[in-house]
């Protein structure tokens, strides 16, 4: 009786002393794409290792498909596909045995391995040694392997990492085309907000181990309204005569702005300048991007 | 468990464990070669002697450093490319995973066992012992050495487990093999060296080997092997059951 397929619930780590994740309640429901975002250091491998049971939380519990991760591990992860940080392989092995030594465990037909190949456009290089492979491709094959299990659940890390704008474009459809077909759930982690941006149907922002923001993108990008800024003459002088005009304009010292940005609301404002004598020199529309919120929320040490 | 041995199984089966199988039975044929004679000539092929001889290159140094070349290697293609935080996020449990490394290290040791025996037998056959093999006396000195590799084997798969470095839980086995032939000699400290058992295992008896720790009674050897392994083995798995991956 749960609509969340993942949920976290205070769930903390203590690592070297201090704590890496502090009181996460993460909630992913069915269907989702959850851009999972950070800056450098926010301790999002670190959630994302727990929830997969290879480090143990500190404090705070995990459930996946309603079940609880300590009690009942394997039936979770027999469903649940993953890439951790970087791809894993097994460099002496080609890409169809590293294939197979994880479809053993999964118990999928055989036919999976090349079916996963396609996806990831790997058939061609599938009979060469790994350890032959650019980053690129092993992030490739990490992919595959993370799809091989016909996952209900994808928990990717930073799963474009090396990849070039073409592959990152593919990985983008491929992502944003599993709920959809599949109905699979997906967790994807990533200090890029417009990388995310552009799939993600829900946001989770942390910094320093704590969860600061989590909802549906469209929320974010409410935060992301336009202002209108105002450079004049006498910019202080203008703010008055605006106030007392009663309309809505801001001044911090620096910078006049107007945050109402309708087309009427601009339009009084610099008829009233120009009656009052100001030199108008500029009227621009301020867009705070995403990419700015993003920064704002996270204290400005986020992304690059 | 079968499933994961099968997935193991196709790990091993492309590296390069196979040519290290050879080193040690072949070295120990080349000196059963030519270091063996027979006390007349035209006499019986003298197996004890060739046993002992053979075995004291075999079990004293190749042996034990092999046992952790084999444990570190179990290891090498999990540390290398990230391979256990990609096994230990499948269905598997960390026990089994454990247990299925270990049965592969004393498997690999259990090869090296055989082949061993077969070349002292393609020797002493060749050299015309073959109407009179002491089979009880060699395949007991032959499966003693590989019971005596289970205190090790655990020993080193745990350090390889534990450490991310190739080289490191090797340097330890070296280290410790090394002064095997001293520490042989001492019957107080010699059945508690995980290093020099399999030599104080495999020597034939009563072969002018009948000083320091070779004189023990094998039950006692038997009992110190088994209680080291069971404290080595559930050491190193509670540790790689507990281990942040
Ligand atoms: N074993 C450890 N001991 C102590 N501190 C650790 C350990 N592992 C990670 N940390 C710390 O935990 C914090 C979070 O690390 P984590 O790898 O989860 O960050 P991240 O959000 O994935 O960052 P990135 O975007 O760089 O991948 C970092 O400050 C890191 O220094
Ligand atoms: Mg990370």
């Amino acid at each position: 009786m749960n609509e969340w397929i993942l949920e976290t619930n205070g769930l903390s780590k203590q690592l070297g002393g201090r704590a890496v994740v502090n009181q996460l309640n993460l909630q992913v429901k069915q269907g989702d794409i959850y851009g999972f975002l950070g800056p450098n250091g926010a301790g999002k491998t670190t959630t994302i290792r727990m929830l997969l049971g290879l480090a143990k939380p500190s404090v705070g519990s995990i459930r996946i498909f309603g079940k609880d991760l300590r009690k009942e591990r394997l039936s979770i992860l027999r469903k649940v596909g993953s890439l951790v940080e970087y791809p894993s392989y097994y460099g002496h092995l080609n890409a169809i045995d590293n294939l197979e030594t994880v479809r053993r465990l999964l118990d999928v037909p055989r036919s999976r391995i090349s079916e996963v190949l396609e996806i990831v456009r790997l058939t061609k290089d599938a009979k060469r040694a790994v350890k032959g492979y650019s980053l690129g491709m092993k992030q490739r094959l990490g992919i595959a392997t993370a799809l091989l299990g016909q996952p209900d659940l994808l928990i990717l890390d930073e799963p474009t990492n090396g990849l070039d704008p073409a592959g990152i474009q593919e990985i983008r459809e491929l992502i944003k085309s599993m709920p959809r077909e599949h109905g699979v759930t997906i967790l994807i982690s990533s200090h890029l907000l417009a990388e995310i941006e552009q799939m993600a149907t829900r946001v989770g922002i942390i910094t320093k181990g704590q969860m600061i923001f989590q909802d549906s993108i469209e929320a974010l990008r409410r935060q992301a309204k336009p202002t209108i800024r105002i450079s004049v003459s006498r910019p202080e002088e203008a703010w008055r005569m605006l106030l007392a005009k009663g309309l809505p304009v801001d001044w911090d010292q620096t910078r006049l702005t107007v945050g109402e940005v309708s087309d009427r609301t601009v339009a009084s404002i610099v008829a009233a300048l120009v009656q009052q004598d100001h030199d108008v020199y500029r009227v621009e529309e301020e867009r705070v991007s995403l990419e700015d919120i993003f920064l704002e929320i996270t204290g400005g040490e986020g992304s690059l | 468990m079968l499933a994961l041995i099968r997935s193991e199984w196709l790990k091993i089966r492309r590296s390069v464990i196979w040519l290290l199988l050879l080193v040690s039975p072949g070295l120990a044929g080349l000196i059963g070669l030519f270091g063996v004679r027979e006390e007349q000539p035209g006499g019986p092929f003298p197996w004890l002697i060739a046993l002992a001889l053979m075995t004291a290159l075999h079990a004293m140094l190749f042996l034990p450093l092999l046992t952790g070349v084999y444990a570190a290697l179990v290891c090498r293609y999990e540390h290398a490319g990230g391979g256990w935080k990609q096994l230990l996020s499948l269905p598997v449990t960390r026990t089994r995973v454990y247990i299925v490394k270990f049965l592969f290290v004393m498997g690999l040791v259990a090869l090296t066992q055989l082949l061993f025996l077969a070349v002292l037998l393609l020797i002493g056959t060749a050299k015309g012992g073959g109407g009179a093999i002491p089979w009880s006396e060699l395949l007991g000195s032959v499966g003693r050495g590989w019971l005596a590799c289970l205190p090790l084997a655990a020993l080193q798969l745990a350090v390889s487990t534990a450490w991310s470095s190739f080289a490191a839980p090797l340097a330890v086995n070296v280290v410790f093999t090394i002064p095997n032939m001293l520490v042989a000699n001492s019957a107080d400290y010699a059945p508690y060296y995980p290093w020099v058992q399999p030599l104080l295992a495999m020597m034939p008896h009563q072969n002018g080997y009948d000083f320091g720790a070779f004189t023990l009674p094998s039950l006692t050897l038997l009992s110190v092997v088994m209680g080291s392994f069971v404290v080595f083995f559930l050491g190193g798995w509670a540790y790689f059951a507990r281990k942040a991956v």
